[in-house]
């Protein structure tokens, strides 16, 4: 990877575990200085003191990503701290993601939480973090899944937020593209503890999604999925925009 | 089980238009409101639709009322929600409640406005609520296949265009096509036995457009 000339500031929402830590520990082991977004604090903190431990910086902030004062205030707060921000990576999931439901019989409230959490965030953290990204030529990166590329029978509503994210950023690495803004997806596939949920939840799942995986494993967070988004967050990406990488071990087979 | 084809969609001009052209019964969504009175009025409608008979083929559209183009950046809160969260809620209750309805050996087609990728600078919101409905139908169409039913979507940027297009020219000089021609022409095509082995297909009427 090419070495940068300043060191990468970058903040990873729903960072307190599972993808987002593993994002955040891949930044580390680069020496970035890490952002750990989330509502967890304790735990947001435990994954900031790993990314020092990692070799990066770290640093907590609390933020609820489908709220706009709270996505403001956490992107104000660390500018004001680092004095620029290089990247940002949308990694939250609405808690009900692992959730199995019937489209027909989803309450709408449920739906409006799958779309606060990863559509609306999107959008909050477009717009809270457009300035600085423009001021460095820098990177958002949004977590999407297979989901949003072949639908789930039972899982709706996720695959349909998931695949939302998809078009934005297609949308909008032409609206932002001119202003030198990369936006790009990574469709992971990775042990993770909203994975090990959904097989709890549809244990045949687990049999569908091992079933078929080339690779024969599920992705490590921090070596398989983190290093991807380390990558569309670094100069060495800097003529990728608009696209989706899948991190899935093969598994996916719509792409 | 009714024969007749129901057209699910919001009670805008557009949608009315398609109906007719498609010789439909049009179950109108509950018009545009405020989210939070809006949530428990779509409850309510999910219900009252519950009530209609099984129909075999079912059309769906819920498209927005207006439709402008406008950078992300400039978008007050309230446009937003209008022109991303409350479509996409309306698509899930929407296409939620069209499978109830669709009996089985039946066949489901949504109509979705989506801007081609080289013309969706100012279209954010509408692209990410295209490729969600492309989800969703592939969804339905798992979850719906077992019983014989068939989920298709037509996409179209017949209301997406806004001045000069980038180049290159778009193959067929119709583009973005019309309501008339090329939207119902798919949709037809998808309704139809022709079709019986296509689902989870997206057709892409829009002259050759998004390839």
């Amino acid at each position: 990877m090419t070495a940068p000339a300043v060191t990468p500031v970058v903040i990873v929402t729903g960072a307190s575990g599972g993808v987002g830590r593993g994002i955040a520990l891949a930044c580390a082991q680069s020496g970035w200085r890490v952002w750990i977004a989330a509502r967890r604090e304790a735990e947001g903190a435990q994954v900031a003191a790993e990314v020092d431990a990692a070799g990066g910086r770290g640093r907590y902030v609390r933020c609820d990503v489908a709220d706009a004062a709270s996505v403001a205030a956490a992107v104000a707060r660390l500018v004001a701290e680092e004095g620029r921000l290089d990247g940002v990576v949308h990694n939250a999931t609405s808690a009900l993601s692992p959730q199995p439901v019937v489209l027909r019989d989803a309450p709408v409230a449920e739906l409006r939480d799958h779309v606060a959490v990863s559509v609306r965030g999107t959008w909050l953290l477009a717009r809270a973090a457009h300035a600085h990204l423009r001021a460095v030529r820098g990177s958002l990166v949004l977590l999407t899944s297979e989901a949003g590329f072949e639908g789930k029978a039972r899982l709706a509503p996720y695959a349909a937020v998931k695949a939302a994210q998809r078009g934005i950023a297609r949308a909008l690495a032409r609206e932002w593209g001119p202003e030198g803004i990369r936006v790009n997806c990574v469709a992971p596939l990775a042990q993770s503890p909203a994975l090990e949920r959904a097989f709890e939840l549809d244990p045949a799942m687990q049999g569908r999604v091992l079933g078929r995986l080339p690779l024969g494993r599920l992705g490590d967070p921090t070596a398989d999925i983190g290093a991807v988004v380390r990558f569309l967050l670094s100069r060495d990406a800097a003529y990728v925009t608009g696209h989706t990488i899948m991190a899935d071990g093969g598994s996916c087979s719509v792409t | 089980m009714s024969e007749a084809l129901l057209a699910i969609g919001t009670p805008t001009a557009e949608v009315r238009r398609l109906a007719e052209l498609l010789g439909a019964e049009l179950l109108a969504l509950p018009a545009a409101a405020p989210a939070s009175a809006r949530d428990a009025e779509l409850e309510r409608w999910r219900a009252r639709a519950r009530e209609q008979a099984p129909r075999r083929r079912i059309v769906v559209a819920a498209w927005r009322a207006e439709a402008s183009p406008g950078a992300l950046l400039g978008l007050a809160d309230e446009a937003w929600c209008a022109r991303a969260e409350d479509p996409l809620v309306d698509w899930m209750v929407a296409l939620g409640s069209a499978s109830a309805l669709c009996a089985d050996g039946g066949s489901l087609v949504a109509v979705v406005e989506r801007p081609a990728p080289l013309d969706a600078s100012g279209w954010v919101p509408e692209a990410g609520v295209a490729d969600a409905v492309e989800a969703l139908v592939r969804s339905l169409a798992r979850s719906e296949g077992p019983r014989g039913v068939r989920v298709n979507a037509v996409a179209t940027p017949v209301r997406l265009v806004s001045g000069p297009v980038v180049a290159p020219a778009p193959p067929l000089a119709a583009f973005p096509g019309a309501l008339e021609r090329e939207v119902v022409g798919a949709v037809r095509l998808l309704l139809g036995d022709d079709a019986c082995g296509l689902t989870g297909s997206v057709l892409a009427a829009d002259c050759g457009r998004s390839w």
